[in-house]
């Protein structure tokens, strides 16, 4: 069973290689209703990063993003998605807290119940994205040490 | 055997729905292709004796938990699987995820403004207190309905749901049935207002069970009818978010049994009341929140005890703690006690939480800006069965944290807790009270090496007296990170509580390897909490995503 399991697990990895962003509803920072596939416009990159008000790597990640943007954005033309994966006991928090870290420059999206966070079968956190203008995701890490960040940038230089 | 049979409708159903694009597409030029996507997670410990802390060693020194999950996208039509497989669970876990199984299965159409799945799904309506169905894996918890689900959505004002299903508990889907509908009008959208969103919404429940002998005697009803009421209102950053839900009856053991005429189940209406509010703007997040939750314990099965036996969320609303020493004794939500002669209907409270980010170049920002955060939070049990007057403390917690970033290298967190629980969860007066301190510095040596460092404290005079811990983390960016760990219970016991790890993390694959020693205590994830028994040993966790 584990032998076909770990085989069937290598032959998905191979053929997944296109893989994109499902469309999903979700929250914006209002409460109102936002369709993923609204992100997409056929030209801009994002980073996306998943995080969540107990995960400190990820608020750490995102600060440090939040921190050079400026001069990311002098470098290249792209979009930073902040996903906050919190229940709805701290989406209120989650708001806050994207408020007062300064996240002004982030489209903030709420995913009260993880369904965006299954779609895009992420299981930790901090999980970030780099997809290109059409959807299709170019790069991704797992955990956040301080540095990695630099990475995402030098994908977005390339696409 | 009957979960078998559901499974392999569910599959054929899968076939059929798969067939459908392919047929369709036959005629275009450019057929669109699908799609895969899917985890795999494994977190595997292995456990030895330990005389200092009684640990807790399972017969085969192992504990394994592993889960796949597959998705499967081709234009509007999506299917997908989970697999699990606990050989055996982890310690600590509930007991009813045993061995391997197909969990959950589902195929899904999504259209433009409606979308149909069968199988399984996850949802939630409103903030989740009359019904919510997730996956939290760190609480081994998936109550996933297997069913029906139906969502439209009328241009941005209105949106429903309709569901049907039996909810999951442990390894299969149970006989319990519950039927719901959610209903969101925004007002605002409506009318064209532009400056305001106001949206009213609503839902009801229904939940079937067969009842034992015992249950029917007492007066109990096999379907059980729940329903809410909520408004969302926000205007120029201030919001406002009221809930009234009203959670039918629930059936809790008698405790006051004399005679073989007196039930063996009283009867209790459920219901529960949230209130949030706040701002958003320059800088400032403020919220607040004020919850009153009567008999609010919704269960999939009458008779079970277990942690992942609900079908609702009932979260604590306070300030989750992730630092060593603040995490020792979190609070839970109290949905109601009925035991000995100790009679709580439920817990009324609330909480503060402000963030302000002082920009850079104020007196407080400095050149790279100051980041500021408040919390209270407080919570009592219910003076009366029916009331909305505070009984005894059951929590309370006031925190502040700074974070500064003093040079492009160096970044300091400080925060301090000021913790009263009560240990009889409101029983008695009676409080254990504790003060925290955390200092948590990080310096970037160059730009892929840097250290992490935790100082912290724990002073009170109750229970196990003073605690001390400290943490050191060496990270490689971006894939390796190496740390250790050590908790002291210098007060009372001495014991250390000590832990050792590294992770290596590269593209969508993390693993990581620790071996240390944990104390008895909670796991919380969500606000809510399992008991875990203190245990020590070595864990190693792959995640990998595509």
């Amino acid at each position: 069973m584990k032998t076909i399991l770990i085989s069937l697990l290598f032959g998905l990895t191979a053929i997944s290689a296109m893989a994109q962003m499902p469309s999903v509803v979700l929250e914006d920072h209002k409460g109102e209703a936002f369709n993923t596939a609204d992100l997409l416009d056929e030209k801009t990159p994002m980073i996306i990063s998943f995080w969540s008000t107990i995960c400190k790597p990820c608020i750490r990640e995102l600060d440090a993003i939040n921190d050079v943007l400026p001069d990311w954005l002098d470098e290249a033309e792209f979009r930073v998605v902040a996903v906050s994966t919190d229940d709805s006991r701290f989406t209120t928090k989650a708001r806050s807290l994207a408020e007062g870290h300064g996240w002004y420059d982030f489209i903030n999206l709420y995913d009260t119940n993880q369904e965006f966070m299954r779609a895009m079968s992420v299981s930790v956190t901090p999980q970030v994205y780099v997809l290109d203008g059409n959807g299709k995701i170019v790069y991704s890490h797992t955990g956040y040490t301080p540095g990695s960040e630099e990475e995402l940038i030098e994908v977005i230089k390339g696409l | 055997m009957k979960t078998t049979v559901k499974i392999s409708a569910v599959a054929l159903l899968l076939q059929i729905a798969a067939g459908l694009p392919l047929s369709a597409g036959n005629g275009e030029k450019e057929t669109p292709k699908g799609y895969l996507k899917g985890s795999f997670e494994t977190n595997t410990t292995w456990y030895h004796k330990d005389d200092r802390t009684n640990a807790t060693v399972p017969e085969e020194h192992w504990g394994s938990n592993n889960y796949l999950k597959l998705d499967y996208y081709r234009g509007k039509f999506s299917a997908g699987m989970q697999l699990e497989a606990y050989e055996p669970v982890l310690v600590g876990y509930p007991v009813e995820l045993d061995k391997i199984g197909l969990t959950n299965l589902y195929a899904a159409w999504q259209d433009e403004n409606f979308g149909i799945t069968a199988g399984s799904f996850y949802d939630q309506f409103g903030s989740g207190l009359l019904f919510r169905s997730w996956e939290d894996r760190a609480l081994g918890l998936n109550n996933a309905l297997f069913g029906a689900r139906f969502t439209y959505q009328y241009k941005d004002i209105v949106s429903f749901k309709a569901i049907w299903g039996v909810p999951r508990f442990g390894m299969e889907y149970t006989d319990t049935q519950v039927k719901g509908a959610d209903l969101s009008v925004a007002v605002s959208n409506l009318f064209n207002w532009t400056d305001v969103y106001l949206a009213l919404e609503g839902s009801a429940l229904d939940k079937y069970e067969s009842l034992s002998v015992d249950l029917e005697e007492s007066g109990a009803k096999s379907n059980n009818f729940g329903w809410s009421g909520r408004l969302n209102l926000e205007a120029s950053g201030f919001f406002f978010k009221g809930e009234y839900v009203d959670a039918g009856n629930k059936y809790y053991n008698n405790p006051f049994i004399q005679t073989s005429a007196d039930p063996a189940y009283l009867i209790k209406k459920g219901n529960a009341q949230l209130v949030e509010l706040g701002y958003n703007g320059h800088g400032l997040g403020l919220n607040v929140t004020a919850r009153r939750l009567e008999w609010m314990d919704s269960k999939i099965l009458a008779d079970n005890t277990s942690t992942s036996n609900m079908l609702n969320y009932v979260p604590a609303m306070c300030t989750q703690y992730t630092y060593l020493l603040t995490t020792l004794h979190p609070y839970t939500s109290r949905t109601g006690d009925l035991s000995g002669r100790f009679v709580n209907s439920g817990e009324i409270g609330g909480q503060v939480d402000v963030f302000y980010n002082f920009r850079r170049g104020t007196a407080l920002g400095g050149k790279r800006g100051t980041k500021l955060h408040a919390n209270f939070s407080t919570y009592y049990t219910l003076a009366h069965e029916g009331s909305a007057k505070a009984g005894n403390l059951l929590y309370r917690d006031v925190s502040v944290d700074v974070e500064k970033q003093w040079t492009r290298k160096f970044k300091m967190t400080l925060l301090w807790s000021m913790q009263a629980y009560s240990p009889s969860y409101g029983a008695n007066a009676s409080l254990y009270l504790s003060n925290i301190a955390v200092a948590d510095l990080l310096y970037k040596f160059t730009s892929k090496f840097s250290t992490r460092l935790e100082l912290q404290y724990l002073t009170t005079k109750e229970d196990k007296k003073d605690w001390m811990a400290a943490l050191l983390e060496l990270n490689f960016a971006p894939n390796w990170s190496i740390y250790g760990s050590d908790m002291i219970n210098h007060g009372d016991t001495g014991t250390h509580y000590y832990n050792v790890g590294v992770s290596y993390a590269r593209s969508r694959t993390r693993f990581s390897l620790g071996y240390g020693r944990y104390k008895a205590g909670y796991i919380c994830s969500g606000g809510v909490c399992r008991p875990i028994p203190a245990y020590t040993g070595a864990n190693f966790t792959v995640t990998t995503s595509f």
